[in-house]
C-alpha cells in the first residue's frame, strides 16, 4: 500500500512538470515577452563571465591554430596577396558600373548597405546547446543592437541576431536550418532562397525563380533586393560549388559554400538594417 | 535544510555558467556535454525517481535560458530522464566504478533522444536530422567522460550538507 502511493505521486508529479513543460514550450514558441525578458536576464548575468573566459581561452586558440594550421596558413596568404590583386583590377573595372547602379536606386529610392551604420562586435563563444548553429556577442541593446539586425564580416553575411540583452547578443548563423537567406545569382541573374541542413557547411538554393539557369562553377552570390527584406541588399553570401540536375528534376541541385568561414569567427560588424534613422518613403 | 538547497543551487548554476562559457570553446566534433542533464542522471541515481524528476526541470529550465529552442524542451527531457534513471537504479543498480560513466552516457542520450523528438513534434523540425544522431552519440560520450567529474559534484551537495532534505525522497 505505501509503495503504491508513492508511486501514485511520483507519476502525479511527473505529469504535473510535463504538463508545465509543455505550457511553456507552446508559450514561448510564441514569442513571448517575459521569456524573452527572462533569457535577457540570464544573459546580462552570465556575459562578463563569458567576456572573461573568452580572454583566457584566445591566446590557446591562437597558439592551436598557429601550431595545427601553418602550412595552410602560409599557402592561404600567398593566395589571398594573388586575390588581392585580382580584386584591384577588378575593383577598377567595376567602379563604373557601381555609380551607375547607385544613381538609380537612389532614382528607385531603393535602399543599400551603403546606408546601414554598423556596430564592430567580438564572438564571446559558440552555443552552448548540440542542435542550434549560433554565436554569442559581447556587444547588445545597450550599444543599440535589436532582434533582426543582419550580421556580417569583411567577406560577407554571417547571420541574423536572434536574440538580445543589454551585454550580449545571440547571432544565428546562415548555415543554421533555421535561417534562409534570398540571394541572386552573380551572372545568371536568378533569385533564390539558402537552405541549410543540420551538420552541413553547404547550403543549397531552393525556389528558384529560373528553372534552368546557367549556373557557373564559383558564381557568386549576394543577398537580393526585395522590399522589407531582412537582409541589405548585395551583400556578398556564398560562392557556387556544383551545379546537378538530376533525370526528371524540375530545377537543378545548386549547392554553395559560404564566403565567410563560420566555425572561426573572431570579429563581427552589426548592421543597424532597416536603419532605425530612416524614414519610410512612398512610391 | 537551507543548506542542502543552497548547495543543490550552486551545483545548478555552477554547471550552467560552465556550460555556456568554458565549454562552448571545447567543442569535440561538433558536440559538446550537457552538464546539467549528467547532474540531474546523478541527481536520480543518488536520490531516486521524483528528486531526479525535479531537479531535471529546474536544471533543464535554467539550461533554456540559453538556447534558441523553447523555454521547457529542456525541462521537460531532464525531467523524464530524472525520472527514468532514478526508476532504473531503484530496481537494478548497485554501487560499482564504473556506474557513473555508463548512467552519464546512457542518461545523455535518453535526454537527447527526448529533446529531439518533443522539439521536432513542436515545430522544429530542423532537428529530425541525420547529422543529429551522430551529435547525440559524440555528446553521450563526453557525458560518459564528464559524468566522472559531475556525479561526485551532485554527491557532495546531497550528503554531505544537513540532514534535511529540499527534494522530497523517493
Amino acid at each position: 500500500m505505501v509503495v503504491y502511493r508513492r508511486d501514485t505521486r511520483g507519476r502525479t508529479l511527473l505529469l504535473m512538470l510535463v504538463v508545465t513543460s509543455l505550457v511553456l514550450v507552446t508559450i514561448d514558441s510564441g514569442n513571448n515577452g517575459i521569456v524573452n525578458t527572462l533569457r535577457a536576464q540570464a544573459h546580462n548575468l552570465i556575459s562578463p563571465v563569458q567576456s572573461l573566459v573568452d580572454d583566457a581561452f584566445s591566446p590557446v586558440r591562437n597558439l592551436a591554430n598557429g601550431i595545427t594550421k601553418y602550412s595552410s596558413v602560409r599557402d592561404e596568404n600567398a593566395r589571398l596577396k594573388r586575390e588581392i590583386a585580382d580584386l584591384h583590377a577588378q575593383q577598377l573595372k567595376t567602379h563604373g558600373i557601381g555609380s551607375e547602379v547607385g544613381q538609380l536606386e537612389k532614382l528607385l529610392d531603393l535602399p543599400t548597405v551603403q546606408g546601414a551604420t554598423g556596430i564592430a562586435a567580438r564572438v564571446t563563444g559558440g552555443s552552448p546547446g548540440n542542435f542550434e548553429r549560433t554565436v554569442l556577442i559581447n556587444k547588445g541593446s545597450s550599444k543599440g543592437i535589436q532582434v533582426g539586425y543582419p550580421v556580417v564580416t569583411g567577406d560577407g553575411l554571417v547571420g541574423r541576431v536572434t536574440q538580445v540583452s543589454s551585454g550580449g547578443a545571440t547571432v544565428t548563423l546562415i548555415d543554421s536550418p533555421a535561417i534562409g537567406v534570398g540571394v541572386r545569382l552573380e551572372t545568371s541573374i536568378a533569385t533564390a532562397i539558402t537552405q541549410a541542413r543540420a551538420g552541413d557547411r553547404q547550403l543549397t538554393l531552393g525556389f528558384l525563380s529560373v528553372t534552368d539557369p546557367k549556373v557557373q562553377k564559383g558564381e557568386l552570390l549576394f543577398t537580393s533586393a526585395v522590399a522589407n527584406s531582412a537582409f541589405p541588399p548585395d551583400v556578398p553570401v556564398g560562392k557556387v560549388v556544383s551545379s546537378t540536375k538530376s533525370v526528371g528534376a524540375l530545377a537543378p541541385t545548386i549547392t554553395i559554400s559560404t564566403l565567410v568561414d563560420l566555425s572561426n569567427l573572431d570579429f563581427v560588424k552589426v548592421l543597424r538594417w532597416p536603419d532605425p534613422t530612416s524614414t519610410p518613403s512612398g512610391g | 535544510m537551507v543548506n542542502r538547497r543552497i548547495r543543490l543551487l550552486l551545483v545548478v548554476i555552477s554547471l550552467v555558467v560552465l556550460q555556456t562559457t568554458v565549454f562552448t570553446h571545447l567543442r569535440v566534433f561538433g558536440a559538446v556535454p550537457d552538464l546539467t542533464l549528467v547532474a540531474t542522471v546523478a541527481m536520480a541515481y543518488e536520490e531516486g525517481p521524483v528528486s531526479g524528476a525535479l531537479f531535471g526541470f529546474a536544471a533543464g529550465l535554467a539550461t533554456d535560458l540559453f538556447l534558441s529552442t523553447p523555454l521547457g524542451l529542456s525541462a521537460l527531457a531532464f525531467a523524464l530522464t530524472g525520472y527514468g534513471v532514478g526508476l532504473f537504479q531503484s530496481g537494478l543498480i548497485r554501487e560499482s566504478r564504473g556506474i557513473a560513466s555508463v548512467l552519464g552516457g546512457v542518461g545523455g542520450l535518453v535526454g537527447n533522444v527526448i529533446f529531439i523528438v518533443v522539439g521536432g513534434i513542436a515545430g522544429h523540425d530542423e532537428l529530425f536530422a541525420i547529422h543529429n544522431i551522430q551529435i547525440i552519440i559524440l555528446a553521450s560520450l563526453y557525458d560518459a567522460l564528464v559524468a566522472i567529474a559531475v556525479f561526485p559534484f551532485v554527491r557532495w551537495a546531497v550528503r554531505e550538507a544537513d540532514a534535511g532534505n529540499a527534494w522530497p525522497q523517493r
